[in-house]
């Protein structure tokens, strides 16, 4: 029995913050800058409009020329959705995230521990503190489906196990929905509306054709569509628990270029001098920022080839991602998304002395923290050479043994020069 | 972990100054010699700019040092 939470219009809400009165005029969250011109998600008086998540901005203007476009909000909306998911897990469900404000999860190994799927609706809702729509399905599609039609208040349930009875049930229910629900699956975002120029309006009309017309006009999408419609669908592949782990620095005066690299450079040796860590390495990061003039966030995320703890690495792989950066920026964070196993450095043939040399200084620095704490070992780090301001130009961050190699920018400067 | 600490940070230093802005004494010094003296204007953009006339000045112990009047606050600093 398949749990789905939906918190409807999620990361428009998050980007509005306590601008809640624009979800009642016709709202959309703005193009991503540098990405492709279409709205994100959209309110209720837009959705009248006939506008929809995903359509170009010039169609969506034309159709509503008084539409209000807000920055959307990445960061923000990927920290909200994450306590969410943790207020989940911390009852016990193995949550599998759709997208931010859709998460299923498979009940059964709750049913008894709350006495029924009423209470463990009940103690979801008493979890997750914020107003959600909760559908209950046999199939995670059909649970999506279900919760796209709950009120605030009443939970929409289709009882029934995975076995053919349960997939019976759900395609039952879904039968008389529109095919537009699928565009809750990233995959099929683009067929709804070619089934209905099709004049195929329902699921039901979709689960009646016979699977090798579908194959042979779609390809693979017609053929999960035909499955989703029939009460079918793939098993759900909960995520690891994860932990989180994160450095923010404020910027007082808004940064770019060098001064932001420098900035990412910090956040790198805070992050690996986190006792948290445990020696581990960092498999996948998130950087983050808020960006001036209340232009919103941005957030990339990084997946490194293997996973590291080499400053000097990591370096390489996120300081180029800087320069997506739309706008100069007011914070920036660094998160640790995924972990990766414990560092061990494999030993070459010959013994290096510079090698042993590191390790002794980063055994020295690990003991050193150890005793007086992570403050113990700091290194003078050029922020910004240049600046006119004495105090802008460098400042103190944790020292790490192979990030204290003298950065080419960071060469002498004509104090003279620095004053003109 | 605390936040990154910037270094040369300014800090506030007593100095008695002539009528055209020049500085007399540091701390109770006496000025022996003006070395340099430079303005720096910055962030006019924003609500918070920055004035500052800088003075690089040497005792008469034989201390040099660098204070600055923020043209804003009419208040003294020393910065190295």
């Amino acid at each position: 029995m398949i749990v789905c939470v939906l918190f409807p219009r999620f990361a428009l809400a998050t980007a509005l913050g306590d601008r809640g009165e624009l979800l009642q005029a016709p709202t959309a969250l703005a193009p991503e800058p540098g990405g492709a011109q279409q709205v994100g998600e959209v309110s209720l008086a837009a959705e009248a409009f006939g506008i929809h998540p995903g359509m170009r901005l010039g169609e969506a203007l034309a159709r509503c020329p008084r539409l209000t476009l807000v920055p959307s909000d990445p960061a923000g909306v990927a920290d909200s959705w994450e306590r969410l998911l943790v207020r989940l897990e911390s009852m016990g469900a193995a949550v599998e995230p759709e997208r931010p404000g859709l998460v299923c999860f498979d009940a059964r190994g709750l049913l008894r521990l709350h006495g029924g799927i009423d209470g463990v609706l009940s103690a979801v809702r008493r979890a997750m503190r914020s107003p959600a729509r909760f559908g209950v399905a046999p199939s995670r599609f059909a649970a999506i489906a279900a919760a796209t039609r709950a009120r605030a208040r009443r939970p929409e349930i289709v009882r029934g196990g995975s076995d053919a009875e349960g997939r019976k049930r759900a395609s039952a229910f879904l039968a008389p929905l529109p095919v537009a629900l699928l565009r809750a699956r990233p995959a099929l975002a683009d067929l709804p509306e070619a089934l209905e120029r099709l004049g195929i309006r329902t699921l039901g009309e979709l689960a009646q054709l016979p699977p090798t017309a579908l194959a042979d006009r779609f390809g693979a999408t017609g053929l999960l569509a035909h499955r989703l419609a029939s009460g079918h669908d793939s098993a759900l592949s909960p995520r690891p628990a994860s932990e989180y782990l994160r450095e923010v620095l404020e910027l007082p005066e808004a940064a770019s270029g060098t001064q932001l690299q420098r900035g990412l450079e910090m956040l790198i040796d805070r992050l690996l001098a986190r006792n948290e860590r445990r020696g581990r390495t960092f498999r996948s990061v998130v950087i983050s920022a808020v960006l001036v003039e209340q232009g919103g966030t941005w957030r990339e995320q990084v997946v490194f080839r293997e996973a590291l703890s080499d400053p000097v690495r990591m370096r390489l792989a996120l300081v180029p991602r800087l320069e997506y950066l739309p706008a100069p920026a007011e914070s920036l964070r660094l998160a640790v998304e995924r972990f990766g196993p414990l560092a061990t450095d494999q030993r070459s043939l010959l013994d290096d002395p510079a090698a042993a040399r590191m390790a002794r200084l980063r055994e020295a620095i690990r003991q050193t923290r150890a005793v007086a704490g992570p403050d113990a070992a700091m290194r003078v780090l050029e922020v910004d050479p240049d600046s006119r301001f004495p105090e802008r130009r460098a400042v103190l961050t944790p020292f790490e043994g192979s990030s204290a190699l003298p950065s080419p920018s960071g060469a002498a400067t004509d104090r003279a020069d620095r004053r003109r | 972990m605390s936040g990154p600490r910037r270094l040369s940070v300014p800090r506030r230093v007593a100095v008695t100054a002539a009528d055209d802005g020049c500085p007399l004494a540091v701390d109770g010094r006496e000025i022996d010699s003006v070395r340099e003296a430079w303005l720096i204007e910055d962030r006019w953009w924003t609500e918070k700019p920055l004035r500052r006339r800088y003075w690089e000045v040497v005792t008469t112990c034989g201390r040099n040092e660098i204070v600055f009047c923020d043209l804003r606050s009419g208040r003294w600093w020393r910065q190295r």
